[in-house]
């Protein structure tokens, strides 16, 4: 249990909250709100020593943001 | 690494997530998604992962200019 572990699992938790209760009920609140769990789950993968997990799930993170954001835009409904 | 490194920069991590969590205006949200990266990336470092280092701080920006393409067409 080092310190990382910790303060991945307090960060996916407060991460996953803020997608699930998210204030200014926008798509792009919720959005942003969807990378801060996405960096706690990092760190928590951190404890584990898998240098070429953790770089597929940087990049993959960032092409399903990248996705997402085209998706938003394709409906037009990004409001 | 040191205790009180460690310290720090886990505060760093929580300030960024909570404010990211707590904030109503998207750029203000991004800027503290910046400060979230910020505090977690020395972690990384300090695990000896050089590489996953790098691009995550090379893939981090990239998704906040797209973010920031998203809050920008919904703000007009």
């Amino acid at each position: 249990m080092n310190t990382a572990f910790i303060l991945g699992f307090v960060i996916l938790a407060l991460g996953v909250l803020s997608v699930a209760f998210v204030r200014p009920k926008t798509y792009v609140a919720r959005l942003i709100n969807l990378e801060i769990p996405a960096w706690g789950l990092l760190l928590i993968m951190l404890a584990y020593d898998e240098a070429l997990a953790l770089m597929t799930f940087v990049a993959v993170t960032a092409i399903s943001t990248f996705v997402i954001v085209r998706l938003m835009e394709w409906r037009d409904a990004s409001c | 690494m040191i205790f009180e490194l460690q310290v720090v920069f886990g505060l760093i991590a929580l300030a960024g997530a909570l404010s990211a969590a707590l904030l109503k205006d998207p750029y203000a949200k991004l800027i503290a998604l910046g400060i979230l990266v910020s505090g977690a990336l020395p972690f990384i470092v300090d695990r000896g992962y050089l590489d996953v280092a790098i691009v995550a701080s090379l893939i981090a920006p990239i998704s906040t200019i797209f973010v920031l393409m998203a809050v920008r067409r919904a703000e007009t």
